[in-house]
């Protein structure tokens, strides 16, 4: 293939797939089977189950209520959502949870974020001047204590800061060899930061968070912008990595995963219950519809899982 | 300092506004079991806003967005959590009452972790105030509440400003191998409401699907109130001891009341009510809206049997249906 032909057929599919998509499948691709990862909330969770689905399924999923090792069968409104109970071997409890983080034996964890600075610390907890964000969770748990921790985020400039305005989640904190360490955190700290343009990783050395991959459509130009948006001077991998885009079968796994579209459709009130809802129907009948959304979907993934 | 009064009793059994009246006073600190939208005994919110209590601490480590509502009346003074579902609904926010406190000082401002504060207030009313936490702290402030000891260590947070702002952690060198520690303090709550699928008349809870910090929250309550989805005999019980996680000797009160975690799930019973869940938030999201939600969903129903017939009893049983079907109760 020719250069040109592949830039080409790269711009073709620029603006193809939405950030939530592309963040995702750069994620699930972040884990290694067999290990044990505990999902966040939200789009978190969800690439860990696409992983599970396609590429790691003996990966054991934990969530910080109590589910372990389960099938993941459908996306999760939360930690103790019942789908987690599902072809899981335990259900213990929160408590249980963190001793297993704390006692070593998660081995990685994939979150969100609102802020990050240069050497990985994150803020779930405020915005300056006056945005209250949803706070730590066990996110400042797990940063501190998992083995690594895969960070997923759709990209903005904002959320890159030279100062957080509130540390939520411990990364390499001053950047100083062996911070973490000296500091009592006994985790290993962020492994990188997966966004709809590009892949961020942390030097070894110097712990300073750098672009190591990019989505075939991003060019010289895409990469100078992200410079720019970035308050330190932002160094790039010498041999830049290429992201493969979302392949039909990453795609089709967050289709079967969100019957409900919780992450496939951004707002809230075009997304299927709501449609429902607000159009003024709260009769049984409305009822059963948003039952038979999820059924079907809902089994497709528990036959293929168990 | 056990509460034989209540505990000794071979039948606890009584009604949730019995039991909000004889144990939550004003200005007392509860907590709920269940975490985050599930298994979380959100009737009480509703109950506690129809007593009309004030002055309240709450303390749970990802909370349920039924807090808002007793927030957005004042009726909070102190909120403890690690985790609200405010930033992730789609556009809209989950706690609307808080973000109303924050903007407006509407009904009174906030003071949150020592970081930012209702701007321009120039009002009378006291401050609510939030203290921000990890979930693994919070839950540990319950396991040290348990065990009887004023603190649990742990390994979270080195380097962060929750230590910074929570002036209530410390660090500390351990005496042991002399190395940084950070210090949870216990807390004991007055009351402990927690909604469990099963329950005997003496109170032995069974809980199945996940166990959240319910186990301690038991032990480190001055009082815990039981919302048993189903009351069943102790000879019910004894077939599957392993699953009691909260023995009739934690336990003060039983109240027998399905659908206590509506709008949301509970393991085994049923799943979320996403059209009365948007029937709640959406509303919220103005005072106007708020306040006509509350006469019509709280203030206007007597108890929770009235809040349940005015969903409609169909319409819960088609909640329970597939939950049912997927989680079997042993």
């Amino acid at each position: 293939m020719t250069n040109q032909t592949a830039s080409n057929q790269a711009s073709e599919l620029k603006g193809k797939f939405s950030p939530v998509i592309l963040t995702c499948c750069a994620a699930a691709r972040q884990f290694i089977d067999k290990e044990v990862v505990f999902g966040g909330v939200g789009v978190s969770f969800l690439a860990v189950a696409i992983s599970k689905l396609r590429y790691t399924p003996c990966l054991i999923m934990v969530t910080e209520a109590g589910y372990v090792d389960f099938a993941g069968v459908s996306s999760m409104g939360s930690p103790a959502d019942n789908h987690g109970a599902i072809g899981a071997s335990l259900h213990q409890g929160l408590f249980d949870t963190f001793r297993d983080l704390q006692s070593g034996h998660i081995n990685a964890a994939c979150l969100g974020l609102a802020q990050v600075d240069k050497f990985g610390n994150a803020n779930v907890s405020y915005v300056n001047p006056n945005i209250r964000m949803n706070g730590s969770g066990g996110g400042c748990d797990i940063a501190s204590s998992a083995g690594r921790v895969v960070y997923v985020v759709k990209y903005a400039a904002r959320t890159f800061q030279e100062k957080l305005d509130y540390i939520t989640n411990p990364g390499y904190l001053d950047g100083s060899p062996d911070a973490r360490k000296k500091a009592g955190l006994v985790g290993g700290g962020p492994a990188c930061l997966v966004t709809d343009r590009g892949i961020f990783r942390f030097d070894e050395k110097t712990h300073e968070m750098y672009l190591a991959e990019v989505f075939p459509w991003q060019d010289e130009k895409d990469i100078e912008s992200i410079k720019a948006d970035v308050p330190w001077d932002l160094k790039v991998a010498d041999n830049l990595k290429i992201i493969e885009p979302p392949n039909q079968g990453e795609i089709d796994a967050i289709a079967l995963m969100d019957p409900g579209k919780a992450y496939l459709e951004e707002s809230m009130m075009n997304r299927p219950v709501a449609l429902i809802s607000m159009s003024g129907r709260r009769d049984l009948n409305a009822y059963r519809e948003i039952a038979e959304i999820f059924r079907a979907k809902f089994q497709q993934a528990k036959d293929y899982l168990l | 300092m056990v509460q034989e009064e209540y505990r000794h009793k071979l039948n606890k059994v009584m009604t949730e506004q019995e039991a909000v009246s004889t144990f939550l006073k004003d200005g007392d600190c509860f907590t709920v079991g269940g975490f985050l939208l599930n298994r979380e005994s959100d009737c009480v919110f509703r109950e506690i806003a129809r007593q009309g209590k004030k002055h309240l601490q709450f303390i749970e480590e990802s909370s349920t967005f039924s807090i808002d509502m007793l927030i957005a009346i004042g009726a909070i003074d102190r909120f403890d959590t690690a985790y609200i579902p405010h930033r992730q609904v789609g556009k809209m926010d989950g706690l609307p009452g808080l973000q109303r406190c924050f903007n407006t000082g509407d009904p009174r401002p906030v003071k949150m972790g020592g970081v930012i504060q209702t701007p321009n207030y120039t009002g009378n009313e006291k401050p609510m105030e939030i203290v921000d936490w990890s979930n693994f702290m919070v839950a540990l402030r319950f396991v040290a509440g348990a065990l009887n000891v004023p603190f649990m260590p742990c390994k979270s947070g080195f380097g962060t400003d929750l230590l910074k702002y929570n002036t209530e952690l410390k660090v500390i060198n351990d005496p042991f191998e002399n190395k940084p520690l950070v210090l949870v303090p216990a807390i004991k709550p007055d009351v402990a409401f927690i909604s469990v699928q099963r329950a005997d008349r003496r109170g032995n809870g069974q809980v199945f699907g996940y166990k959240g910090t319910d186990e301690w929250k038991a032990r480190a309550a001055k009082h815990v109130v039981l919302f048993a989805e189903e009351l069943v005999s102790s000879d019910k019980i004894k077939e599957h001891p392993s699953h009691t996680l909260i023995p009739s000797y934690c336990t003060d009160a039983v109240v027998v009341q399905p659908f206590s975690s509506h709008p949301f799930s509970m393991y085994g019973c049923h799943g979320g009510d996403g059209i009365q869940t948007l029937n709640t938030i959406v509303p919220h999201q103005t005072k106007e809206g708020f306040t006509a939600w509350m006469n019509e969903w709280v203030y206007g129903v007597k108890d929770h049997f009235e809040y349940c017939e005015k969903i409609g009893w169909e319409k819960l049983e088609q909640i329970a249906k597939s939950e049912k079907k997927n989680n079997v109760l042993p």
